[in-house]
């Protein structure tokens, strides 16, 4: 059984929530504003396998409750459900800390097929931790003294170890796999975001100037995650 | 700062900068005219210059202005944006649940009831998108019949009642003249106008709701609806914008009641097509409010 944790205002929508999450086995508590999941999580230590955040709440919004979360050491998975479904409001969520995005109204199958997911990857991120012996199917890759975890989103650089959200990750993923080539941002936004339209594709400096702060020794004259003037980014492993 | 508050600054210190250089040239042409002794040709420049600072300034101010209310219209294609798809989310998240599960009949009682208010809900959001569209038209004809404002005021109070779930004493209606106060109008948009006050005053109530309306003739020609709330309050400098198109009020520590922005836009058009006018006062925040609508009393 998992806990998840609703932040939803709406309590249509929340009781909805509550009552299918509860039929698929799950326990589930609300919160009603952005004020009170930030309490539970952060100050109760209530923990939670996922929470499904809502953007448009009271107060404080769902924007700026994931990148509290994010920036408290919180890294439970986080589902964003809204309203707004446009592209530069997907990647404002993913840039915030959020692990996957639906838009209302969403499918019920749907909603429950992606908290799965999310749970799943948990559960695959629990048996594995880091440091154990790793099974032959763990997604590592190794560079100047830097070490990259796909599998538990972790990047062990300078001494220091940085979780990484689900995006920062598959971005990572995306530039490492095609190291030394220039990757344009549209490519990015395709490819890793699987977005298609027209879209402020300056939302993906801010992922590239968070990877390199873990991964760089000075960030702002990077060796590894160079930028590509016109073009894009270059991931380069030897750093030259 | 906001994207749009660098915009507004960047043109206002542009504005700045180009005034001190109209009006320095200006100094310049007086200096230089002055010496020559040429009159006219020194009037003409200093009018001149006055009419380029001039319009410089109200170029300005206008820009600004049409930025605020591009601002206003984004804030209101989100909230309805966010009106229109919450109903759409719940009722079809509770009839895919009606579908996909097994359930007893007090749970599926309970489901459609709660499909049957967001459909309530999308009603009163696209029906006052709509009332807006109208009143921001040409005044249109209104039908005048009398209205028995008392009587009226009655039917909106039992309405809201129902409609917030709230005890019979949580608004009260007071109404101190035994005659009937009759106005002449349209008793559908006169409802529309008591409605949206009761509506306001009730989502604006922090925990309690304590409201009071009152019906009376404050001279013999007016007649007056009072609604009178105990609640969030409105600074007193946003008493008058409140009923401009899209604008919400914004009350320190207190969180944003959602809606559309529309309601109090739409009192006011109604108001004013009836030849009346409706005005807002507050003692300030966490003091309540008090709205009035007046409208010329129709003898009886």
């Amino acid at each position: 059984m998992s806990r998840i944790l609703v932040v939803e205002d709406e309590q249509h929508i929340a009781d909805g929530l509550r009552f299918n999450l509860e039929a698929e086995g799950h326990e589930v508590r609300i919160a009603s504003d952005g004020e009170q999941a930030l309490a539970s999580i952060l100050d109760e230590h209530q923990s939670f396998d996922v929470v499904v955040l809502d953007v448009m709440l009271p107060g404080r919004d769902g924007f700026a409750v994931a990148s509290a979360l994010r920036s408290a050491g919180q890294f439970v998975p986080i589902l964003m459900l809204t309203a707004r479904g446009r592209p530069e409001d997907v990647l404002r969520g993913f840039e915030a800390g959020a692990d996957d995005y639906l838009p209302k109204p969403f499918e019920l199958a749907i909603l429950i097929a992606r908290i799965n997911g999310l749970l799943r990857r948990r559960r695959w991120n629990e048996t594995a931790p880091a440091g154990a012996a790793a099974p032959v199917t763990r997604e590592v890759y190794t560079f100047r003294d830097r070490t990259l975890d796909f599998t538990a989103m972790e990047v062990q650089a300078r001494g220091t170890s940085y979780r990484l959200t689900q995006m920062e990750c598959d971005l990572l993923r995306y530039l490492v796999t095609h190291a030394g080539q220039p990757v344009s941002r549209g490519a990015l936004l395709e490819n890793v975001w699987g977005l298609h339209e027209e879209t402020d594709t300056r939302a993906i400096d801010n992922f590239i100037v968070r990877l390199r702060k873990y991964l760089e020794d000075r960030p702002d004259s990077p060796r590894f995650l160079q930028t590509v003037r016109g073009v894009g980014y270059k991931f380069v492993p030897d750093g030259t | 700062m906001t994207r749009r508050q660098k915009a507004i600054a960047f043109f206002v210190a542009l504005c700045v900068l180009l005034v001190a250089a109209a009006i320095s040239l200006n100094i310049g042409w007086i200096v230089i005219t002055a010496e020559r002794a040429r009159v006219r040709v020194l009037v003409f420049g200093i009018i001149t210059f006055g009419l380029i600072i001039a319009g410089l300034i109200v170029y300005t101010v206008f820009l600004v202005l049409e930025i605020r209310r591009n601002e206003e219209h984004d804030t209101f294609i989100n909230a309805v944006t966010h009106e229109l798809k919450t109903p759409i989310a719940s009722i079809r998240l509770y009839l895919e649940t009606l579908q996909s599960r097994t359930l007893n009949d007090e749970q599926r009682h309970g489901f459609y009831d709660v499909m049957l208010a967001d459909a309530e809900r999308l009603h009163r959001t696209v029906d006052q998108v709509l009332k807006a569209g109208m009143a921001s038209q040409k005044p249109k004809v209104i039908a005048r019949a009398p209205v028995d404002m008392s009587a009226l005021a009655r039917e909106c109070v039992e309405l809201a009642l129902a409609r917030h779930h709230l005890q019979t004493d949580a608004i009260v209606l007071e109404s101190h003249d035994e005659r009937p106060l009759m106005a002449r109008g349209d008793a559908d948009e006169l409802r529309t106008v008591v409605t949206n006050l009761l509506d306001n005053a009730v989502k604006y109530s922090a925990d309690v709701v304590r409201v009071t309306v009152a019906v009376a003739a404050p001279s013999p020609d007016t007649v007056w609806v009072r609604v009178h709330d105990r609640g969030v309050g409105i600074p007193r400098k946003q008493l008058k914008r409140i009923f401009r198109r899209f604008y919400r009020v914004q009350v320190r520590g207190f969180k944003q009641v959602k809606g559309t922005g529309l309601g109090l836009y739409i009192v006011r058009s109604i108001a004013r097509a009836h030849g009346g006018r409706v005005f807002a006062q507050s003692e300030g925040e966490g003091r309540g409010a008090t709205f009035t609508l007046e409208l010329p009393r129709l003898a009886s």
